[in-house]
């Protein structure tokens, strides 16, 4: 797993491991209606951040948590995930995700598990909430099974960005979704990083230190996991 | 044969639209002082249907002059193009044409390029019945068919469509029905469907 490394890097993304900030990333499929979702829970509020170099759109978003103000950054795709692949820097420090698909289209669906695989190998344990888009097309579909997200035991919610069924619902509980991950996080993924950091700085302390314990550091805290 | 053809079926939503935005004009006449002053220096045309003449060819407008309070019948003839001619172009520069501009104010663009695509078929020599197949084909979308793998100009068109029916179905904040948090909690009581998108044969799902 690369850091947030090439081009994306120049994203202050430092600012993600402050108490009041989150990250929340969408992912699907092009066309199932993430940017019109986005659009629909922040109304008038939207000021979209286009970072066209990074095929990335930023929102940017205030809220109350349990009486603390949290500063939401969500993260939408803008056309990278044409490559069906988003790069690693999208999924770094991320805090929770929302992935959407189209009920009218079935490749949509079948690509969740897709994208997924892809969130799982660099974000191991942040919640992630499955979303059935455009019901308003046929209301027949909100009684019908979507087995995938039974399977991943993830939470799964019926929406419609045109007539906003359940869009703040999902929109609310995934912020508290990723607050509640920040403050209980026991991600391996982000202790292992972190001790990678520690070790780095521990080896550069270490050049002028006659005794370097350093290098044995590492694993032996591993373990630990 | 069919010398004139008319769609109908998207006039009533365009005449839907076009009444509401006189119902704004007929608001603001009664807080000014001048209550005919608002008709005045607005354009009131009513589209009602349009439809397309073969020949010579020429877009045919059926609307309603409502300062006048009469029913008018407007020729738009259909000059330079060919079987070769971009439909969607057409449209945009038929709509933007200052001679008409105010009469197709609601009249939506991808209303006209249907009917200059229906010019297009019957010059290429296409009955009504096969370009009407073929522009329904073209406005459908394929739910088998990958987005992810067109290219931008492509996936342009299909977003286009879908907006569409996302246009339809949307609840706007002005709207008096508009609720900010629609909550529906869609219990699956009973046995649930299957919905088929889950077969036993995908096993990497």
């Amino acid at each position: 797993m690369s850091m947030a490394g090439d081009g994306v890097s120049d994203i202050e993304q430092e600012k993600y491991d402050a108490d009041e900030n989150v990250k929340i990333i969408c992912l699907g499929d092009s066309a199932v209606g993430k940017s019109k979702l986005m659009e629909r829970f922040l109304m008038d509020g939207f000021r979209p951040q286009q970072l066209s170099t990074f095929a990335l759109t930023l929102y940017k978003y205030t809220t109350t948590v349990n009486g603390k103000t949290v500063l939401v950054d969500f993260w939408d795709t803008a056309g990278q995930e044409r490559f069906q692949s988003m790069h690693a820097s999208y999924y770094h420090k991320a805090h929770a995700c929302i992935m959407v698909f189209d009920v009218q289209r079935k490749i949509t669906y079948k690509n969740l598990s897709t994208w997924y695989h892809e969130l799982r190998e660099y974000r191991p344990e942040i919640p992630c909430i499955v979303v059935a888009n455009k019901i308003d097309a046929d209301l027949r579909v909100t009684q019908k099974g979507f087995n995938f997200a039974k399977k991943n035991s993830l939470p799964f919610y019926f929406v419609s960005a045109a007539d906003g069924t359940n869009v703040v619902k999902l929109f609310t509980d995934a912020i508290k979704l990723a607050v509640s991950y920040k403050q209980n996080s026991h991600d391996f993924m982000d202790a292992v990083m972190q001790e990678l950091e520690n070790f780095e700085l521990e080896k550069q302390e270490a050049v002028s230190d006659k005794e370097d314990e350093s290098e044995d550091a590492l694993p032996l805290q591993l373990q630990g996991f | 044969m069919f010398s004139f053809y008319i769609t109908d079926e998207e006039f009533n939503a365009e005449s839907r639209v076009t009444s509401h935005h006189h119902l704004t004009l007929g608001q603001r006449t009664k807080e000014s002082s001048n209550p005919k002053a608002g008709f005045i220096n607005s354009m009131s045309y009513k589209a009602m249907k349009c439809g397309l003449r073969f020949k010579p060819p020429a877009i045919i407008l059926l609307y309603e002059d409502v300062t006048a309070g009469k029913y008018r019948q407007r020729s738009m003839p259909i000059r330079s193009f060919s079987k070769f001619s971009d439909c969607s172009r057409a449209a945009e520069q038929l709509k933007n044409n200052p001679r008409h501009k105010r009469h197709l104010e609601n009249v939506s663009q991808s209303q006209l390029e249907r009917l200059y695509k229906l010019l297009k078929g019957h010059l290429n020599g296409n009955s009504l019945e096969e370009s009407l197949e073929e522009i329904r084909r073209s406005e459908t979308i394929d739910p088998e068919e990958d987005l992810n793998k067109l290219d931008d100009k492509e996936l342009e068109k299909r977003k286009s469509l879908m907006d569409e029916l996302f246009e339809k179905n949307r609840k706007k904040k002005d709207d008096p029905d508009f609720e900010y948090n629609v909550e529906v909690d869609f219990q699956q009581e009973g046995p649930v469907e299957v919905c088929g998108w889950d077969e036993a044969s995908d096993e990497e799902f």
